[in-house]
This record gives C-alpha cells, sequence and structure tokens, in this order.
C-alpha cells in the first residue's frame, strides 16, 4: 500500500473524477476526507462502497469557494484523523458557452469554485504542511489550460491560472519539501463531460492516439503516483493525462 | 511579564521548531538567515509561532520589514544604505542592533540584522506595552 495511513482530502470527491482519486486512494490505505457540495446520495454511496471494500472514507458536505467553510473542514478532518498529508483539489465546474454571451455571474462561479477553491484549501493546509515537513499537494488541471475550445472562456482561465499557480506555490513550499503538482486530463468518461461527448460523438476517439475516453481511474493512477514517496523528486509540474489527445495528432 | 532570559528561552524554542535546528545552534547573536538558514516562508512561520507562543499580535512588515528603502530613492545609493536610511532603519527597527551594520550599511547584508537577539527584544517591547 503506497499510501499507508497517510491523511488525505480530496474536493469534489463524490462523483467523476474526485470520486475514482477517493476510491483509489482509500485502496492505497490512506484515510480518504472528501468533499462534496450538494449530493449526498452520491457521497453516502461512494463511503458505503470504500467501507466495504475495507477502506476508510468520510464525506465532508462544503461549497470550496468558501474560504472559512474550507478552514472548518480541514480543522475537522485534523480534529478526527491527525495531520493532513496530501491536498487533492478537483472540485470544478463548467458553464460553457460563448464569451460574448458569458453573463458574469458564469465567469464568476467558475473562478471562485475551480480556481479560487483550489486557492482556499490549499490556503487552509499550507503552512500546517510546511510545518511537518512533507506533504502533497495535487491540482486537478485540464487540458483545456492548453487545447482549449470554443465556449471555454471562463474554464480554461481556471484551469491555465491553475497551472501557474500550482509553479508558484511549488517554488514557495520546495524548501519543506512539500510538492505541488498538477494533472491535467484530456476527454474523461464522467458527469461533466457528457454533453460535450454526447456533441462531439465518435470525433473525440478519432483525436484521441490511445483510441478511448479516459476513464476516472486513469487520473486516479497519476494522483496516486504523484501522492506517494515514488513522486518525491516531482515538484510544480503539470502531468497530462489525456491518451495523447494534446499532441495535436489526426488519426489516419 | 518575564525576564528577558525567559523570553530568550521561549525564542529559541520557536526557533528550534520553525526551522528545524538544534538548540545547541542556536546562540544570541545568530543570524536567521546565514546562520539558521531561514527562508522566506521560515519567516512567516516564526511570526505565527511567536504570535501564539506570547499572545501577542505582530502586524504584518513589522518584526522582519521586506521593503524599509522602497519609500525615498535617497535611503540607498550604489548598493549602500544612506544617513538618511540608516535614520528609517531606527525608526522602523529600534529593536535591532544596527551598530555593526552601520559600519558597512550594504544592502545586501541588511539580513544579518536578523538575529535571534533582536527577536527577543522585539519581544520585550510588545510585552512591555501590553
Amino acid at each position: 500500500m503506497r499510501l499507508k495511513d497517510q491523511v488525505a482530502i480530496v474536493t469534489g470527491g463524490s462523483r467523476g473524477i474526485g470520486r475514482g482519486i477517493v476510491k483509489a486512494y482509500a485502496a492505497e490505505g490512506a484515510k480518504v476526507a472528501f468533499i462534496y457540495k450538494g449530493n449526498q446520495a452520491a457521497a453516502d454511496s461512494l463511503v458505503a462502497e470504500v467501507t466495504q471494500a475495507g477502506g476508510i472514507a468520510k464525506a465532508h458536505q462544503c461549497d470550496v469557494a468558501n474560504h472559512d467553510d474550507a478552514l472548518k473542514v480541514v480543522e475537522a478532518v485534523e480534529a478526527e484523523w491527525g495531520p493532513v498529508n496530501i491536498l487533492v483539489n478537483n472540485a470544478g465546474v463548467i458553464r460553457d458557452g460563448l464569451f460574448v454571451g458569458m453573463r458574469p455571474e458564469e465567469w464568476n462561479v467558475v473562478i471562485q469554485t475551480n480556481l479560487g477553491g483550489t486557492f482556499n484549501f490549499c490556503h487552509a493546509v499550507a503552512m500546517k504542511l510546511a510545518r511537518q515537513r512533507k506533504g502533497r499537494i495535487i491540482n486537478i488541471s485540464s487540458v483545456a489550460a492548453e487545447h482549449t475550445n470554443p465556449g471555454q472562456t471562463n474554464y480554461a482561465a481556471s484551469k491555465g491560472a491553475i497551472n501557474s499557480f500550482t509553479r508558484a506555490l511549488a517554488v514557495e513550499l520546495a524548501g519543506r519539501s512539500v510538492t505541488v503538482n498538477a494533472i491535467a486530463p484530456g476527454f474523461i468518461e464522467t458527469d461533466m463531460s457528457e454533453n460535450v461527448r454526447n456533441k462531439a460523438g465518435d470525433l473525440i476517439k478519432k483525436m484521441i492516439p490511445l483510441k478511448r475516453l479516459g476513464q476516472p481511474d486513469d487520473i486516479a493512477k497519476a494522483a496516486v503516483f504523484l501522492a506517494s514517496a515514488d513522486a518525491a523528486y516531482i515538484t510544480g509540474q503539470v502531468l497530462t493525462v489525456d491518451g495523447g489527445l494534446s499532441l495535436g495528432a489526426v488519426a489516419v | 511579564m518575564p525576564s528577558q532570559a525567559e523570553i530568550y528561552q521561549k525564542v529559541s524554542a520557536t526557533l528550534v521548531d520553525a526551522l528545524n535546528v538544534e538548540q545547541e545552534e542556536i546562540k544570541p547573536t545568530s543570524t536567521l538567515q546565514g546562520d539558521l538558514g531561514a527562508e522566506s516562508i521560515d519567516f512567516l512561520d516564526i511570526v505565527f509561532r511567536l504570535e501564539r507562543e506570547f499572545g501577542i499580535k505582530i502586524p504584518r512588515n513589522e518584526l522582519f520589514p521586506e521593503s524599509i528603502f522602497q519609500g525615498d530613492p535617497d535611503f540607498v545609493q550604489n548598493g549602500k544604505v544612506t544617513s538618511k536610511g540608516l535614520d528609517e532603519l531606527r525608526t522602523k527597527m529600534p529593536f535591532a542592533d544596527i551598530s555593526k551594520f552601520e559600519k558597512n550599511p550594504e544592502l545586501t547584508a541588511i539580513s544579518d540584522l536578523f538575529t535571534v537577539e533582536m527577536i527577543t527584544k522585539y519581544i520585550e517591547g510588545k510585552l512591555a506595552k501590553v
């Protein structure tokens, strides 16, 4: 078990990629506190699933965009399980639409959740990890930060900022042996990507050299690696996990 | 109010925790950066720990001011702090012993003012005002 007895927090944990990361971390021996915003049924089912598999997970309801709530969740996790070792900022939303028609609230909610949530949870744990002189922060970005499609100015901006934030924070925390990395998933088969997948159909698979959509578990495996001792010398990096999508090759 | 020796003891213990150094390495004249290896994040950590340890509030840039000489171009000339700059230093950091620094006031040596003794004097002054 690569994460035995580690305490991990995973935001946006009840569904999609986050859910995959929670299950993978628990299977590797971590105690996983995951954050969900509203879908309690999904959260409860995940706790049940992890528990049945012999792992430890607990759900915490919280809006990641709220700084005070982030602090409270981290305190609650530490009161129950002790110091946090791993933070995965995965919570994210999309409000796709062409920029000229984008409402300010569609911009704001994406920035405040994706980027603001990452800030809030990093802010809540960074000094704690620094004091432990070890720790892992993993931010879930997106290939959309670098290879964007029309209708995602808000999402692309939030993810591009997460990449820059990841590098900048990595430099600040490196002296205390805390690593900060990001994972940039491509098309992953989740609820969030459903609309795009439905619209694009088989075209997506033609754009992906590995000829299949990604699964949450593909991202979870990368997240386990970056959280593990094996990744101790990696910091400030954005690891693209997209089946080769971002290479820009056209299927022949 | 605790004695200077008691304050020094607590400051030393704080630095042991914050900088991951041995107690024996800490002397009153030890400089935080040069002798004890402090990096930028460590200065914040030290401030947070001192606030908790002594139950005081340490305003940003008071104990470890970052930009003392930014207000006036006359404070520094050719990489050296001018007499005007030294006056500013005395005003902003009355708890620092600048007697050695003023003999050769190279700007790059400013971090040598941040010593264990300096923190102790700062805390002493703070507690006297409470």
